[in-house]
């Protein structure tokens, strides 16, 4: 018998209708058997993976059969990272959570020029979709303010249209909120919610044209197949969308392909948009249907504090108020150190660094890339690559003279096109913490 | 156990389809799961800090996404109050009652007060 199960039962037996009003809000009704208020049902179904007919006959104070017989007995809860086991993933990958499944790369392994599939970070909402048995026959639907409503499979899309293939950077909107201070609430991604993938797709704009965007329609709301995570199938996971000059962008891409093969089921295959430099909730997963409206969307995932910044600064920590939020749009600009590896030990006597990395800044490109080895009282410029194609990352190098062994700093600072850079620590302190990019840090020990 | 033993019971009488529905849940369901699918940790209160409510809190607010979640988080009791606002409003979470949420709120400000993240740096020679 497993622990869960016994305090779940526990939970029941001192006193089964307190434990299904926390539960699930389940309270009794009229007669003595409870009934499931709407999300209660739904909760329970998830757990149980199904939906639970007759549900409101159910007598209070019974668990489902599924919950009480919890597969694996729980891990104690230990320090440190939790890593990453999932068929085709490096084992190197971090979990941030795991329910929803969240996983981000540490920068020593974005050290490819290409991020491999298996390296690729991974963000759920919600539930994931079952992986499609026929991929060509997924439907996607444009609707709203159009001419022509359009509905087309993935084989159509793939047999109508020329397809490209775009090296592009992907990141999550919150990567960085771990270095607030204090701390915001979310997932806490270091710098490891990105990567740069090969995608393989068609532009988007071909099939907002194909359906004729009226001039009413100024924003896209974006829909996909995954199902929130109380099992409330009525209940959207996530739709957020962008105005409708991000979406005819040659590179605002629906992607089929990543890195060469089917996109798989985990990174939102067989169909996702990529919206390349914005927060990466905007490259909608498992997307089934773009709605056109005629004013700002308004999904979930859109307003309040969520991938949005103050306008006005705010003291940090403080209650915010969502009249001074904007929706954050670029992401800004970052650099990461690939290699070496934070934690690093180098041998006695070695006197020069070979550093490289990767930097990128949203919708702009990344001017330099700094480094120092002294906490920024003297910064050197490393050799920087120009992108592949718009919205590819910058890979840099530099080799860097150290003057004695001992423990060392490594930093990294980009600067954008505009000539903004990468603050020394997160800047614009918001509840749900975006935008969060201060320098790259690291430490090695020599000798 | 026993109670559940009954209830069951019970249940068996009146409702056969339901029954079914849960005998099947534990294995054809999951069965039919793909396997591509991530299986989430098991996660146990007992590993989390201990207080009052502890129970309470940890089977409230692991219903929909992993206790973990809630774990990371520092707050002071004014953001985890504006938390729970969050997930009824904009989660679907049950409202939970006034007696209720002043257990869930007591537990969450004392087990996780405002605290550096402790996935922001971190001197790597330091560890134990
Ligand atoms: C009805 C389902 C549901 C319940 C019950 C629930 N949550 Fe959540 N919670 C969510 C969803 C959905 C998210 C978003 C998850 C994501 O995006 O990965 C979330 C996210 C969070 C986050 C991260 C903040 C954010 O904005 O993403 C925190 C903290 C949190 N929940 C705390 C709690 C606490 C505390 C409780 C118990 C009082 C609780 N949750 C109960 C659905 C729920």
């Amino acid at each position: 018998m497993t622990k869960r199960e016994r305090s779940l039962e526990e939970l029941y037996r001192d006193d089964p209708e307190r434990a299904d009003a926390l539960l699930y809000n389940r309270k009794t009704g009229t007669s003595r058997r409870g009934f499931l208020g709407g999300t209660g049902v739904a909760a329970m179904g998830a757990l149980v993976g199904g939906s639970i007919p007759f549900a409101q006959n159910m007598p209070v104070g019974l668990i489902p059969a599924a919950m009480a017989q919890t597969p694996a007995p729980a891990a104690p809860e230990k320090k440190g990272p939790t890593y990453l086991n999932f068929p085709g993933k490096d084992k190197g990958l971090v979990v941030i959570g795991d329910r929803p499944l969240v996983a981000e790369t540490p920068e020593h392994l974005l050290d490819d020029d290409t991020t491999p599939t298996s390296k690729f970070f991974i963000r759920q909402n919600g539930n994931p979709p079952e992986a499609a048995g026929n991929p060509d026959s997924w439907k996607l639907t444009i609707d709203g303010e159009v001419n022509k409503p359009v509905e087309i499979t993935l084989g159509q899309l793939k047999k109508n249209f020329k397809p490209q293939t775009l090296r592009m950077v992907l990141e999550c909107g919150g990567n960085g909120r771990s270095f607030f201070s204090p701390p915001t609430s979310g997932n806490q991604w270091t710098n490891g919610g990105a990567g740069c993938a090969e995608w393989t797709g068609i532009s988007l704009s071909n099939v907002l044209r194909m359906a004729g965007v009226k001039p009413s329609g100024i924003y896209t709301a974006n829909y996909g197949a995954d199902t929130h995570l109380s099992g409330d199938a009525k209940r959207l996971t996530l739709s957020r969308g962008v105005r409708m000059a991000k979406a005819m962008e040659p590179q605002s891409m629906l992607v089929w392909g990543m890195n060469g093969k089917p996109l798989e089921n985990v990174h939102g295959g067989p169909l996702r948009l990529i919206i390349p430099g914005w927060p990466g909730s905007a490259s909608h997963k498992w997307i089934t249907k773009i709605t056109i409206r005629d004013k700002e969307h308004d999904g979930p995932g859109m307003t309040g504090t969520s991938y949005r910044l103050p306008i006005r600064p705010m003291i940090p920590g403080t209650k915010a108020d969502p009249k001074n939020f904007r929706i954050l749009e670029s992401m800004p600009v970052r650099s990461i150190i690939t290699s070496p590896a934070n934690g690093n030990k180098l041998a006695a006597g070695t006197r020069e660094l070979k550093l490289r990395g990767a930097a990128w800044a949203g919708d702009l490109t990344v001017r330099q890339v700094d480094v120092s080895i002294d906490y920024g009282q003297t910064w050197i410029r490393t050799n920087l690559s120009q992108p592949k194609n718009r919205f590819d990352w910058q890979r840099w190098t530099a080799n860097i003279k150290v003057p004695s062994d001992g423990y060392y700093e490594i930093w990294s600072r980009a600067t954008d096109q505009n000539g903004k850079a990468q603050p020394h620590i997160s800047a614009n302190w918001n509840p749900s913490g975006y935008g969060s990019n201060p320098f790259h840090r690291i430490a090695v020990l020599i000798g | 156990m026993h109670m559940i033993g009954r209830a069951a019971l019970a249940v068996r009488r009146l409702f056969p389809a339901l029954v079914l529905v849960l005998a099947l849940s534990g294995g054809f369901v999951f069965a039919q799961a793909q396997q591509e699918q991530f299986t989430p940790q098991t996660e146990d209160p007992e590993t989390f800090p201990e207080g009052d409510g502890r129970d309470d809190t940890f089977y409230t607010c692991s219903a929909c996404h992993a206790f973990k979640l809630v774990a990371s988080q520092g707050f002071s009791r004014e953001r985890w109050d504006e938390t729970i606002d969050l997930m009824v409003d904009r989660h679907g979470m049950a409202k939970p009652e006034a007696k209720d949420r002043e257990i869930i709120l007591n537990y969450l400000a004392k087990a996780f007060p405002p605290k550096a993240s402790p996935r922001g740096f971190q001197n790597p020679f330091l560890k134990q």
